[in-house]
């Protein structure tokens, strides 16, 4: 307890640092401003902004900071667009539509947003609250991990990815390996040996992080936005003057409570963040709920506070594996992690020990900016919704121009920006044929952290395999997959079998 | 359908891949009991294996796509290549203010709303970018003026 309390105290040291802390509010306020435009999520505008921050070049901590903050604010700002024009900003807030945009229609619009606000603000709370009491004992027991146990945890990471995102499992895992395979061009780091540079000097250091961050996120966000233009255009709500009452809130608070830490502890798990936070949070609401839960879908209030507050709970909760463990929970900090090595710090259970000015300083920040969020957004959501008028054709532009501004400023090299715009195609069909992006970049981040660890561990042993189910913490782990992987087609099978019971 | 192309392309990647990793990746001495072939081997079985499987087992049938979408698309896609050319060539201010011009048109707006936007964001973003957030970028043909 001492250790977090004195850790705290350091952290919030650096986050009150006048210039930090005007960081902390920069960084809310543009999150929520990129993720209350229509279609741009968390992930899409971290991605978008990152390699503006990273060159602007502040300390690492202030940058993470400021990142941070983005991310924070695009979770918080994703609400308003899936509220007001039902249309999501990520797959993390498709379940907030659900309810969300029902009570819009029905003129209840001002209500949703100070609602889903507060959820947020409570989801947000709950999880930095046991961030902080569990994140240094992660990473206390975490230190202690030999090669072969980050090759289990790698693992784990993988098959929770296949078995819990998206609708495909093969699907996703086909992605990851896309993204390890990226991740394998450049020169071998061990043996100096080139691989799969097909003679290109261009690519002999690999392909920047940012690059592909930038092609896959905002550059696919971009054909996507052209390709919904091409649909048809979308409608905007307007906000009205109604505002959640105290009476709402103490109609949800189990709601709320109970959402936040499901979301934590989804977004601990590696590699699933908000979407599956959110929808296992709604789908235990409404069992839950019983017979009243039929209201769930046509704009019940439980409805729209359990995904929100799940989804912001889970985007700290994914915080903790990347700070401790160096794996990330999800999509977007997979990019926040890309962000610290760019910097040279390589997350892990020693961050907390050798830089911990970053490590307690980044969760001081996430205190003040969820505090900050809830004031920003509760009085200001009109002056955020008059963003989705903004027209589709200055803005669509605008993602593009802010992409080569950052893929240039960090790389310099014209041959990045066609790399990008390529990988951008990319990942648009990926997107079209139902692969979830994440995992790909997932596997970029992770796939030199994999390869190095799967290489010293059989220098340990020899080149002996089974060195890799020798300790206990390996073996937890890989049972830990099994049964990642067999928990969802069991409990489907059981709820089929109740099914045709009662039928 | 469009899965099982896809993952038919893929698949020919894949194969090249792990032909390199099995055929010519080597170091030309090591200590390490696995090379540098050896992990790029395990990813490329792996991603046939993921490949072969969506080829059987495929799951969208169809991309829901328009001919008219598609055309936008594709627009775009040329747009945003003459834009990475022109981006150091031009310099910043030229490039992105004629590759504002053509998009926001290009997604409907009145031609002269577009080149007043794509000249805003030409000026407004150079003089952000470059002189207030002292970003990296090309000054092209505007350099004696700044």
């Amino acid at each position: 307890m001492d250790v977090i309390l004195s850790g705290l105290g350091q952290g919030f040291a650096v986050a009150l640092q006048p210039f930090n802390l005007f960081l902390v509010l920069a960084g809310c306020f543009f999150g929520t401003l990129i993720g209350a435009l229509p279609g741009i999520g968390p992930i899409n505008g971290v991605a978008i902004l990152l390699p503006i921050a990273y060159s602007l070049g502040f300390p690492p901590e202030s940058a993470l900071i400021l990142l941070a903050g983005i991310y924070y604010g695009a979770e918080y700002g994703g609400r308003i667009s899936s509220i007001l024009l039902n249309v999501p900003g990520d797959a993390g807030a498709v379940m907030t539509t659900l309810d969300g945009s029902p009570m819009a229609k029905r003129g209840e619009a001002g209500r949703a947003l100070s609602l889903s606000g507060v959820a947020s603000f409570v989801g947000g709370s709950v999880a930095i609250v046991l961030l902080t009491l569990f994140a240094p004992a992660l990473a206390a027991f975490a230190v202690k991990f030999s090669p072969a146990d980050y090759v289990a945890l790698m693992v784990f990471a993988f098959t929770s990815l296949a078995s819990l995102v998206g609708k495909n499992g093969i699907k996703t895992l086909l992605a990851a390996a896309i993204g390890l395979m990226i991740a394998s061009i450049g020169v071998d780091a061990n043996t100096g040996v080139m691989r799969f540079t097909l003679g290109s000097p261009e690519l002999m250091a690999g392909i920047d992080f940012l690059v592909i961050v930038i092609g896959l996120f905002g550059m696919a966000e971009l054909l996507h936005l052209v390709e919904s233009y091409a649909r048809g255009t979308l409608k905007t709500l307007p906000v009205d003057s109604t505002f959640v009452s105290w009476a709402d809130i103490f109609a949800v608070k189990w709601v709320m409570l109970r959402s936040s830490i499901i979301g934590f502890i989804v977004g601990v798990l590696p590699g699933t963040g908000a979407s599956v936070a959110s929808a296992v949070s709604y789908g235990t609401e409404k069992r839950l709920a019983g017979e009243s839960g039929k209201s769930f879908g046509t704009g019940d209030i439980r409805g729209l506070a359990a995904p929100e507050s799940a989804n912001n709970a889970s985007a700290s909760g994914a915080m903790v594996p990347m700070l401790t463990l160096g794996i990330p929970g999800s999509g977007t900090t997979a990019i926040l992690l890309g962000a610290l090595l760019l910097f040279n710090i390589t997350p892990g259970p020693m961050l907390f020990q050798q830089k911990p000015d970053i490590a307690w300083g980044l969760i001081a920040s996430m205190y003040i900016g969820n505090v900050a969020l809830l004031v920003i957004n509760l009085p200001l959501v009109g002056l955020f919704a008059r963003l989705l008028t903004i027209p589709q054709q200055y803005l669509t532009p605008m993602i593009a121009v802010l992409a080569f501004i950052g893929v240039y400023s960090v790389v310099g090299d014209p041959f990045d920006l066609y790399l990008a715009v390529g990988l951008g195609v990319l990942g648009w069909v990926l997107r079209k044929l139902e692969f979830s992006l994440a995992p790909v970049i997932l596997g970029v981040v992770l796939g030199n952290l994999f390869e190095d660890n799967l290489r010293r561990a059989l220098s340990i042993s020899g080149g002996d395999w089974s060195i890799l189910l020798q300790s206990s913490n390996s073996l937890i782990l890989y049972g830990l997959a099994i049964l990642v992987v067999a928990l969802p087609i069991v409990i489907s099978r059981m709820l089929k079998a109740r099914q045709n019971k009662a039928v | 359908m469009a899965d099982r192309i896809f993952a038919a392309i893929t698949l020919l990647i894949v194969v090249a891949y792990g032909w390199a990793a099995f055929m010519i990746i080597k170091a030309p001495f090591q200590y390490d009991p696995l090379g540098p072939e050896s992990w790029p081997r395990i990813l490329s079985v792996l991603a046939g294996l993921c490949c072969l499987w969506i080829i059987f087992k495929p799951d969208v049938d169809k991309i829901d796509i328009t001919h008219n979408v598609l055309v936008r698309l594709v627009i775009m896609v040329v747009l945003l290549l003459g834009y990475a050319y022109l981006f150091e060539h031009a310099g910043f201010i030229l490039s992105t203010t004629g590759f504002c011009i053509g998009a926001a048109y290009l997604l409907g707006a009145k031609p002269v709303h577009a080149l007043i936007f794509g000249a805003a964001t030409g000026i407004i973003g150079y003089v952000l970018g470059a002189k207030l957030l002292a970003l990296n970028l090309p000054a092209g043909l505007f350099k004696s003026l700044f």
